[in-house]
């Protein structure tokens, strides 16, 4: 499974914002997604690539951009 | 087996609302709803205490169930914000409801620390008796400290709430009843002698969420309850967004979720036990199950199931 793409379809089917191009820009400083969508985020990722995020790494930084979302999961596949 | 015999509550007059606290901030009312989904909140007098709001709660509770303070075989208080670093507010109620020789003592965690005061009282009324739990906050008097953020001036009030717990089955059956603790996030929901609130607000949001729906999926599970067979939810009143996402991940019915965040905003330890008060009063608390839950700085957590005669 392409990660960056799951990862990306998952942002775009809950974005409250355009997805900016720049994989690397925040999520939540663009508005994209606020801390309540993190949440919804981050479960369904869980079940996509099932992985399970622990409670101790579940931290809005390891999180901010997609570049980051892609690597925690890409490292723990 | 405990049970609780009957709860009460005290909210301070005076009514603070967006009006005011957007004319200090420079935003408008529409705003601080939008953003936290309070309207009002209550504010103590300047010279009303945590203690005298958990007096007053306190001696509603007693009076509303017909007990003497003297039939208490203990008193404990949840609370974040003590009138002073030692001794407890527990001490001062004590003293003012003139009850010695009873263990008297604060659980200084806030946000959860009705809950956990609660879940202690389970634990020991066995041995000790009926104990009177309450929690009172007077977040106004730190929340005042400078400089004032308006993220967190706008979500908190003032109140205190109670109940007496005691051994066998009763009005209130506690059926099931667990507390939690993860001090990973420690200082992400914190407040140093004297200073501001700090608070991630994000990671705060992320934890509650994560943990309260942990706890009440598998309270439900070890009590083989669907969601559904739950009459009232009863949360620590923190966030309109947080309780509704909670709510529809675990199925609940919006319509059995009590809120009256609205009306008081968030406070704290408080917060539960004036919820039940009121839901009690409202004729919300009907014959079948009901279900406590509450999340807060520490990071502490916790669930109940409550069978309501």
């Amino acid at each position: 499974m392409d990660i960056r793409a799951a990862v990306r379809k998952a942002i775009q089917d809950m974005a409250q914002a355009p997805l900016p191009a720049d994989d690397s820009a925040s999520l939540f400083t663009g508005g994209v997604i606020d801390s309540f969508g993190l949440m919804d985020l981050m479960t369904n990722l869980e079940e996509i690539l099932g992985v399970k995020v622990p409670d101790s790494e579940l931290m809005p930084s390891r999180f901010e951009t997609v570049d980051k979302i892609v690597a925690y999961f890409q490292a723990r596949k | 087996m405990a049970a609780i015999k009957g709860f009460g509550a005290y909210l301070p007059e005076q009514v603070l609302d967006n009006a005011a606290l957007a004319a200090e901030f420079g935003v408008e009312p529409a705003w601080i709803l939008q953003a936290c989904g309070i309207e009002t909140r209550r504010v103590a007098a300047p010279e009303e205490t945590v203690v005298d709001m958990a007096e007053k709660a306190a001696r509603a509770c007693l009076e509303r169930i017909g007990m003497e303070a003297g039939a208490l075989g203990g008193i404990i208080v949840g609370t974040g914000t003590p009138h002073r670093q030692f001794p407890g507010v527990s001490a001062s109620l004590q003293q003012r409801l003139g009850v010695v020789g009873i263990p008297a003592f604060d659980i200084h965690l806030a946000s959860v620390g009705g809950f956990f005061a609660l879940a202690t009282a389970v634990e020991l009324c066995e041995r000790y008796g009926p104990i009177l739990v309450v929690g009172a906050e007077r977040m106004s008097q730190v929340m005042a400290r400078e400089p004032r953020v308006k993220e967190s001036a706008i979500l908190f009030g003032d109140g205190a709430g109670a109940c007496v717990v005691a051994p066998g089955e009763g009005p209130v059956t506690v059926l099931d009843i667990k507390m939690q603790s993860d001090g990973t996030f420690v200082d992400d929901l914190s407040m140093e002698f004297g200073s501001t609130l700090n608070m991630n607000g994000r990671t705060v949001i992320l934890q509650a969420n994560r943990k309260l729906r942990q706890s009440l999926t598998e309270l439900l599970e070890r009590n083989k309850l669907a969601a559904t067979d739950v009459n009232l939810w009863l949360f620590h009143q923190a966030n309109v967004n947080l309780l509704k996402q909670v709510g529809q991940a675990l199925g609940i019915p919006e319509d059995r979720v009590f809120l009256n965040l609205p009306r008081y905003g968030n406070t704290s330890a408080a917060s539960l036990f004036i919820a039940a008060t009121e839901a009690q009063a409202e004729g919300r608390m009907n014959p079948g199950h009901a279900v406590m839950a509450a999340f807060g700085a520490g990071m502490g957590w916790g669930s109940a199931l409550l069978r309501v005669q």
